[in-house]
Formats: structure tokens, C-alpha cells, sequence
């Protein structure tokens, strides 16, 4: 029996495990998100920043008294982000350099919550699933299963998840919950979105919802910009705003159009499906170690 | 801050005692003018039933210029003659779509369409389908908000608040903040209010001030605080002005 030299057999398992890095079959990323889920739509050009749904949201989910009342506008000094104690906050951006007949900028007021994403990067970074999309869009935190890792935090490309650092026994990663029970009702609807003097938000299916977005931007061009922020954003939101700005200059960040776990997800899965990157490694090291040991060798002559 | 809480101690003291002890002598004022007891304010009771009445929704509308919709109904002469209801409170059930944190909007019809000079299609901007002449309330078209039959159709709330909001801030005038047409529903004090059993009147006070942060502080701006006479019901100091709260009664220290 022919002896196979240590050389030849770890310059083989390098071979194979280069040949292993481009799989024919290489799992493709599949959307998991729902067809016609619920979502709301804000129009930014409808909010008079009165802060209703801060007090509403407050309210349907038992969070604590803020430290300045909800008639207060003095809020608006600084800009705000959702925080365990608040899921949703609404800031003020004079942006659009509007003014009104004695030339005082016009306000534009911005309510930011979850987005619950279509495919969330938030559920996708979770690694024990205490966070999922659920079949009516919401974006469901069960406390249960949370380890309190964090990870969420750091996925979310909208900065939403906060955390309660204050709690040290039974600490919860908080945001909008997108009023999971009351919509699990029959007719039930957001918190802020019912509340909502101006239907600055408008609750349905996501479906009808972009569609009335559009025929309001038909109608009134002269109101709105051409973009439907959340159509397309992340590879789609259940939270959808029409603007008469960029979303981007009333704090929003600029995201990707595809969905944040589609490349997170496509490399986890080509690496640990099939539980080969160990081999890769090893056989990477081992090709550098043999080339190395030729060198050596050929030195040494 | 510290005279604050010590002043108000004192009215919640003064209000607690008479209270308490039985034969502290009440004051009683009386009405020189009562009100009859049969009269009732026949508007404000006609306004309450209307705003109850039902109207059939019209599913489609007919939508026309606003302008040449204007200038069709000057020619047909509708206009502020033909208002029905001068006085309306706007308490249809449509309204009511979370919980009522506030009170219900006293409307005057009349006065609003004097001012918009008998335009009325300003707030009327259409009409139903079959019938385009036909002046109807708003919550014939603005019913339930988001209604899925009818997706774009804003709710009757909706297109209160957008069409008197955006009317108030475009002609600068009227109320644009809630309170200017609300009267505030105040809610039920014994869930808010938490205090120890028998609670010392500094506490009492100290719980009031708890929410109502600016109260104390406007009553420092308030003559309650810093009145200095004269005392024109005080014998012998009908004209002396170096007594009074803001020197040497009650709250000095
Ligand atoms: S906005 Fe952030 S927290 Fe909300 S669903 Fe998307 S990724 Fe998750
Ligand atoms: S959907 Fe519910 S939880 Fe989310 S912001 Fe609105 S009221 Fe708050
Ligand atoms: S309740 Fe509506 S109008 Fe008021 S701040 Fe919130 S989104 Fe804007």
C-alpha cells in the first residue's frame, strides 16, 4: 500500500477545502415576510406634532410617567429617541425651510417607533428567537426566550431596540410592539394610530397602504416627494411615511433597498450549513504550512 | 418654591377645617340672579341631538374644482341663508376614537361662514354622486377612520382637526392648539392622586404640585402672592399699601 506522505495529505485536504469555498448549490436567502401583513402610514405633512401618540402609547403599554408631561413642547429642543420608557417620540425638524406669512420657519414634526421590518435584522441577529416576525407584521419580543444579549441592539439599522439598563434582575429589551394585542383583535388598531387627531397615521394592510400613499402623492404633487420611505427600504417596512423632504433629513437613516439579513444570513448559512468552514480554515492553514515547508525545504538543498 | 408649599398648606388647612368641624360657620352666597329652574339652553340641547343623528354614508362622491364649485354655487344662490344649525357641538360618536381626553368642540356655524364670506364650499368641497348640488354634514363622507372599503377616506375626526387646523394656521387666526376648542375632560383624580393615609397638609400639597408643576410657579407671578394693598375693606387700612400678601399677611416670612 502506497504511503501517503503528511505533505501530500494535508496539501489534499487544502484542495479540498478551496474547492469546498464555491458550492454549487449555495443555499439562496429566502424572504420570510409576510404577504399582506398590517402596517400604518405616516404622513409627515398631516403631523401638528401635538404628541398624542406618545401619551396614547404610554398608556397601552403601561410605561412609566415621563419626566415632562405630554403637553409639554419644550421636548422638542432636542431630538428624542424611542426608549424603554418610550416607544414611540416625536421630534421637530425645520428642514424644509418653509415659512409662514411673517416668516417663521414652519415646523416639521416626525413621530419614530419600530419599523417593523418585513425581514427584520433584529429577529435575524436573535439567537434565540425571543424576537420574530409574526404572521400579522408585527415584530414580536417574547421576554421568555430573551438571554439578554444585545444582539438585536446592534442589528437594527433604525437604532430602535432599547434596553432597560436601570432593571439588574429581570432587565427587557423594549420597543413599539405595534400594539400586537389590540391589533390581534378583530377591528383593533394601534394605540397612536387611533388616537391620532390628524390621521397623520393611517393603519391597514400594507398593500392598500402603499397604494393610498401613491394616490395621495398622485394627487397632491406639490406636496410630497416621489418616495414612499419603507417600500423599499431594508427590503420593506410594515411602517411606511410619505414626506415632503427626504426622510433622510428628519433624522432617518439612509438604508440599503435590500433586506439587512439577506447578506448576514446568506454567509451564516454558506458557513455553518454544511459545517465546512472549519475545514476551509484548517485547509487554508494547511496549504500555507505545506508551501512553507517546501520553502524550507528547498532552502535547506 | 418653600413659600409655595407653606401657602397652599395653609388654604388646604383652612379648607380641611372647615370642613372637619361642624360648627365652623360656612359661608353661603347667595344668587340674586337664579336661574329659572325650567330654563334649559334650548341651542346647546338641539346641538347635543343633532350631533347624535345618522346619516346614510355616501360611498361616492362627486368632486369638482373647488373654484368653479364656488362660483356655481353663487350662482345658485346657496349660501348663508340656507344654513340650518347656527350653533353645533361636534359630539358625533365618529369622534370618539381612543377615549375622551377631551371635551367636545362648541362649533358656530353661522359665525364661521359670515367670516368666510358665505364661501361654504370651503369646508362643503364635495358632494354626493347623484345629487352634486346637495349640501350634506361632513360626517355623511367622514365616518370610521380607516375604513378598508373605502381606503383614502379619512375619518370624521381626521377631517375636523385637518380642515379647522389647517384653515386656523393659514389664516393666523383661531385656535390652533387643543385647548383653544377643547374644554379638557379632567380625569378621575383618585387614580392619580397617591398619598400616605392621613397625609400632613405639606404632603398634600406637595402632591398637587406633583403634576400641576406650573401651577406654583404662576402663583408666585399671581397677586395672590404678591399683592400689596390697599385694603379698601380692611378698617383703618383703607389706604395703607404697606400691608398685604406680597408684604406682611400670610405668606411673609
Ligand atoms: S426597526 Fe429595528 S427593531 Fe424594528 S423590526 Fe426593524 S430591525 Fe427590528
Ligand atoms: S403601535 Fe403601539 S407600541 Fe407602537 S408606537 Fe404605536 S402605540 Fe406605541
Ligand atoms: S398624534 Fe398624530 S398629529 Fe399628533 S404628534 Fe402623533 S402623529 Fe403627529
Amino acid at each position: 500500500m502506497k504511503h501517503i506522505s503528511r505533505r501530500e495529505f494535508l496539501t489534499s485536504i487544502g484542495v479540498a477545502g478551496t474547492s469546498m469555498f464555491l458550492p454549487k448549490d449555495s443555499q439562496a436567502w429566502k424572504s420570510r415576510a409576510p404577504e399582506n401583513p398590517f402596517a400604518c402610514l405616516v404622513d409627515v405633512t398631516r403631523c401638528i406634532g401635538c404628541r398624542k401618540c406618545e401619551l396614547a402609547c404610554n398608556e397601552a403599554n403601561n410605561l412609566p410617567e415621563p419626566e415632562k408631561d405630554f403637553e409639554d413642547k419644550t421636548v422638542f429642543e432636542e431630538k428624542r429617541r424611542p426608549s424603554d420608557k418610550a416607544f414611540t417620540v416625536v421630534n421637530r425638524f425645520f428642514s424644509n425651510k418653509k415659512q409662514d406669512k411673517e416668516g417663521n420657519l414652519l415646523p416639521t414634526y416626525v413621530k419614530i417607533q419600530c419599523m417593523h421590518c418585513q425581514d427584520p435584522a433584529c429577529a435575524s441577529a436573535c439567537i434565540t428567537g425571543a424576537l420574530s416576525k409574526q404572521p400579522n407584521g408585527a415584530v414580536y419580543y417574547d421576554v421568555k426566550k430573551c438571554i439578554g444579549c444585545r444582539y438585536c441592539m446592534v442589528a437594527c439599522p433604525f437604532e430602535i431596540p432599547a434596553y432597560e439598563y436601570f432593571n439588574p434582575i429581570t432587565p427587557r429589551v423594549r420597543k413599539c410592539t405595534f400594539c400586537f394585542e389590540r391589533i390581534s383583535k378583530k377591528g383593533g388598531k394601534p394605540a397612536c394610530a387611533s388616537v391620532c387627531p390628524t390621521e397623520a397615521i393611517t393603519f391597514g394592510r400594507r398593500k392598500d397602504l402603499l397604494q393610498i400613499a401613491k394616490n395621495r402623492i398622485k394627487q397632491d404633487p406639490g406636496r410630497y416627494i416621489d418616495h414612499i420611505y419603507g417600500e423599499k427600504e431594508v427590503g420593506g417596512t410594515c411602517w411606511l411615511y410619505i414626506s415632503d423632504q427626504p426622510m433622510e433629513e428628519l433624522g432617518f437613516p439612509s438604508v440599503p433597498k435590500r433586506p439587512i439579513p439577506k447578506l448576514t444570513e446568506t454567509i451564516q448559512s454558506t458557513l455553518f450549513t454544511y459545517l465546512w468552514s472549519p475545514i476551509v480554515l484548517f485547509g487554508v492553514l494547511s496549504g500555507i504550512m505545506a508551501i512553507n515547508k517546501h520553502k524550507e525545504e528547498g532552502n535547506e538543498k | 418654591m418653600k413659600k409655595i408649599i407653606f401657602l397652599l398648606t395653609m388654604l388646604c388647612l383652612v379648607v380641611s377645617n372647615s370642613y372637619s368641624s361642624p360648627d365652623a360657620t360656612t359661608k353661603i352666597r347667595k344668587d340674586y340672579h337664579p336661574r329659572p329652574s325650567t330654563w334649559v339652553p334650548k341651542d346647546h340641547i338641539k346641538a347635543l341631538k343633532l350631533a347624535q343623528k345618522k346619516y346614510e354614508f355616501v360611498k361616492d362622491v362627486f368632486k369638482e374644482d373647488i373654484i368653479l364649485r364656488q362660483m356655481r354655487f353663487r350662482h345658485l344662490g346657496i349660501g348663508i341663508k340656507d344654513i340650518k344649525s347656527t350653533y353645533m357641538v361636534l359630539q358625533s360618536p365618529f369622534v370618539n376614537t381612543y377615549e375622551d381626553i377631551y371635551g367636545p368642540v362648541r362649533f358656530m356655524h353661522g359665525a364661521h361662514a359670515k367670516t368666510l364670506n358665505e364661501n361654504c364650499v370651503i369646508c362643503h368641497h364635495y358632494s354626493p354622486k347623484d345629487s352634486p348640488n346637495k349640501i350634506l354634514p361632513c360626517r355623511a363622507c367622514h365616518q370610521d377612520a380607516f375604513n378598508p372599503e373605502h381606503a383614502g377616506r379619512i375619518g370624521l375626526k381626521a377631517a375636523y382637526h385637518q380642515r379647522c387646523i389647517g384653515c386656523h394656521k393659514q389664516r393666523q387666526k383661531g385656535p390652533i392648539g387643543c385647548t383653544g376648542c377643547h374644554l379638557k375632560n379632567v380625569p378621575d383624580h383618585k387614580k392619580l392622586v397617591k398619598l400616605p393615609k392621613d397625609p400632613t397638609p405639606t404632603q398634600v400639597t406637595q402632591e398637587c404640585l406633583r403634576c400641576h408643576k406650573n401651577a406654583g410657579q404662576e402663583m408666585l407671578t399671581s397677586a395672590h402672592w404678591l399683592w400689596r394693598g390697599p385694603s379698601p375693606y380692611t378698617v383703618n387700612h383703607l389706604k395703607c399699601t404697606k400691608h398685604g400678601k406680597g408684604t406682611d399677611v400670610l405668606n411673609n416670612d
